[in-house]
């Protein structure tokens, strides 16, 4: 023990005599820091703690019974509905997309990767606008839908199409680089060594990129769940009916509901606090083979 | 044997037994190597041709090399022939059978990518195996003649107890290897391989060679290559095919191409050469004024060029004898056991080389005199690029 008080100094010593080239001053990194950490606890810590404080400000019983409310239930299962399908939509989308970016050449092909990219780009509510213009009582296609009996805006398909859009470019993004990385060689060898197509999908690109399909169908699932602008200017917010979780949440709240908007609310963030520990979890074991890829 | 001797090179490969080979090799192909043969192929990529009307043809069982620059074609017309690219024009036959418009799936070849192309989510062992899974289920081995085959392979390319291994925890050896048994385990009719030792480094590359000469030798694949290692080609294959601006510059053996290339480009490209830019006339031949003892009756006149292995040459001591050629010496270098000097003469002071006994007496910047004792005349001024390593 004497012995490690009597060395550490002098290593001290040593250190900062011999400072690294390319690191900053000692004063400076505090500083850095300190301003991240406290920048963090301000705009992103203390709402998630007060989202849950005000959950169950009134006890337990208050918060399970505004989560039992059945406006709150049909709430919760139409956003479960609208991920099912928006989510899969798009990771066959992804797929198909990436492969064809990173397996051909092709005319085009630049425009095609920023108009992928269209949805990060355009405001959600213009993404919904877009589909009132479409398929709303005055729009082009709305009232010849409406004379089969189909109804889209203020409807479910309404609030799905929005989603869909808006999540479009999340897995996509994600495998592009991925492919473009690995190359077509894994795939012509398993051509030439006699497998269809569908095998070598299945058998060789599948496995490949398996680890980076999933983070993008994380980040898909995240925002299709917690979408609000694109889906709001669709659903007509039919209590019951069109509301997903994101507009439940605003019109309790409107409504002067405090506690049970904060309780559904709660919900919401517990789902992001799941999809970051498992995104961790995902990019420590993708970020392993990625790393083994390129070895 | 001494311990001290016995060095354990990474690939110790001691024969194979032969029942291995045995196993390995279906009677259909022991008995009846595939030949091929392209015709007038041509490959173009956009308004960049590849391949400019390429013939060729590959006995059953032959191991040949292509050789040529980059850029050369060579990897094209490997390509072409397993099917990966399909090409412009031109035919391409297994045997009897006309492949030009079969898929790589149908052609059954076995290719060997330079950068291994190993499946990375998968065993050593599985990648073995993939080729017979993927069988449709009327031919699919079942698993037991899978394990079998696999293990047998393992031991063929001397790597057994590895198949719990991935890929990335093998050696660049050990994969170009497992790449080879993953290739071999369907069978194929024809072996391809592209730059097979490429990525290697130069002792391993060299114990591969030796090593892949012996497999295809107890397999007897058709066996086509990939190579811009001339020495790799000379030594490994049968008849080395030299490739240049997507055509075939010559085939011939090793001996063909070192002592009788066909062009200057193969003169050039292969070993060491020197070239001079001389005239013929009337049988003689001219380095400006001056007369060179090469014999040239069978030449046309006009310009032509000399070209001639640095170390085809023999001293002269006094330079006055006819035919020598004097030079001034503009650099020299060690080259194993022989002194490289870097020469200048004639009006035009064109630099070429020529090595002379390490106790020879020269001198740098001082003159040197010598006879050319082999040589070869192409007509017209070609193109040399002067060695310079």
């Amino acid at each position: 023990m004497s012995d490690v008080s009597l060395t550490a100094p002098s290593l001290r010593a040593a250190a900062t005599s011999r400072a690294e080239p390319t690191t900053e001053a000692r004063p400076v990194r505090g500083l850095l820091i300190a301003i991240t950490l406290i920048f963090l606890g301000v705009f992103l810590l203390f709402p998630l703690v007060v989202v849950f404080t005000e959950a169950l400000g009134r006890g337990v019983f208050a918060y399970f019974s505004a989560l039992a409310d059945p406006d709150a239930v049909a709430s919760i299962q139409l956003t479960l509905l609208v991920a099912a399908i928006a989510v899969p939509a798009n990771l066959v989308f992804g797929v198909a997309a990436a492969w064809a970016v990173a397996k051909y050449e092709f005319r085009g092909k630049a425009f095609l990767i920023t108009l992928i990219d269209l949805p990060f780009s355009v405001s959600p509510v213009i993404s919904g606008l877009i589909y009132v213009v479409l398929f709303g009582a005055q729009g082009y296609l709305g009232p010849t839908l409406q004379s089969y009996g189909i109804q889209i805006i203020f409807a479910v398909p309404g609030i799905v199409l929005a989603t869909i859009f808006v999540t479009f470019p999340f897995v996509a993004r994600e495998l592009i680089p991925l492919m473009q990385e690995q190359g077509t060689q894994e795939e012509e060898a398993a051509i030439s060594l006699g497998a269809s197509g569908w095998q070598t999908f299945w058998c060789v690109t599948l496995p490949n990129v398996k680890w980076g399909l999933m983070y993008g169908v994380l980040l898909c699932n995240a925002r299709a769940m917690g979408e609000f602008g694109a889906v709001s200017v669709v659903s007509g917010k039919i209590r019951g009916e069109t509301t997903t979780m994101p507009l439940h949440v605003e019109i309790l709240y409107n409504d002067y509901q405090g506690t049970a908007a904060f309780a559904v609310a709660s919900l919401l963030a517990l789902l992001a606090l799941v999809t970051l520990v498992v995104k961790t979890f995902l990019e420590w074991r993708f970020g392993d083979e990625l790393s083994a890829a390129r070895r | 044997m001494n311990a001290l001797l016995h060095y354990r090179t990474e690939l110790d490969y001691a024969d194979a037994p032969s029942s291995i080979v045995a196993e390995l090799v279906g009677e259909r192909l022991r008995g009846d190597p595939m030949t091929v043969s392209v015709k007038d192929l041509f490959k173009d990529f956009g308004t960049t041709a590849a391949l400019n009307g390429v013939s060729l043809d590959i006995a059953g069982g032959e191991l040949i090399a292509l050789l040529g620059p980059s850029g050369s074609g060579k990897t094209t017309l490997l390509r072409l022939i397993a099917g990966l690219e399909f090409p412009t024009s031109g035919q391409i036959r297994f045997g009897e059978e006309d492949a030009s418009a079969k898929s790589v799936r149908e052609r059954n070849v076995g290719f060997v990518f330079q950068h291994y192309a190993l499946f990375r989510h998968m065993t050593v062992y599985e990648n073995i195996a993939f080729g017979l899974r993927v069988r449709p289920r009327a031919t699919r081995p079942d698993e037991a003649t899978i394990r079998k085959r696999v293990s047998t392979l393992l031991e063929l390319i001397q790597l057994p107890g590895l198949e719990r291994r991935y890929p990335t925890q093998l050696s660049g050896g050990q994969r170009q290897r497992v790449a080879l048994a993953r290739a071999i385990a369907v069978d194929p009719r024809v072996l391809l391989l592209d730059e097979p030792f490429g990525a290697l480094d130069a002792k391993v590359r060299k114990e591969l060679r030796r090593w892949l000469r012996e497999i295809h030798d107890q397999t007897g694949h058709t066996t086509v290559f990939v190579t811009h290692d001339q020495e790799e080609a000379l030594e490994l294959a049968d008849r080395v095919v030299v490739m240049n601006n997507g055509k075939i510059e010559q085939v011939g053996t090793a001996d063909d191409i070192y002592d009788r290339p066909a062009t200057p480009f193969v003169f050039d490209f292969i070993g060491d050469s020197s070239a001079l830019p001389v005239t013929v006339d009337k049988g003689h031949v001219f380095l400006d004024d001056r007369v060179l003892a090469v014999d040239a009756k069978a030449q046309p006149d006009g310009p032509a060029t000399l070209f001639f292995r640095p170390n085809h040459i023999e001293l002269s001591s006094t330079g006055q004898e006819s035919g020598a050629l004097v030079g001034v010496v503009r650099a020299a270098r060690r080259i194993g056991d022989v002194r490289r000097l870097e020469l200048e003469a004639g009006l035009a002071r064109h630099r070429f080389e020529i090595d002379v006994p390490i106790d020879a007496n020269v001198n740098l910047h001082g003159r040197v005199a010598f006879r050319i004792v082999k040589s070869r005349l192409f007509p017209g001024q070609a193109a040399h690029s002067q060695a310079s390593v």
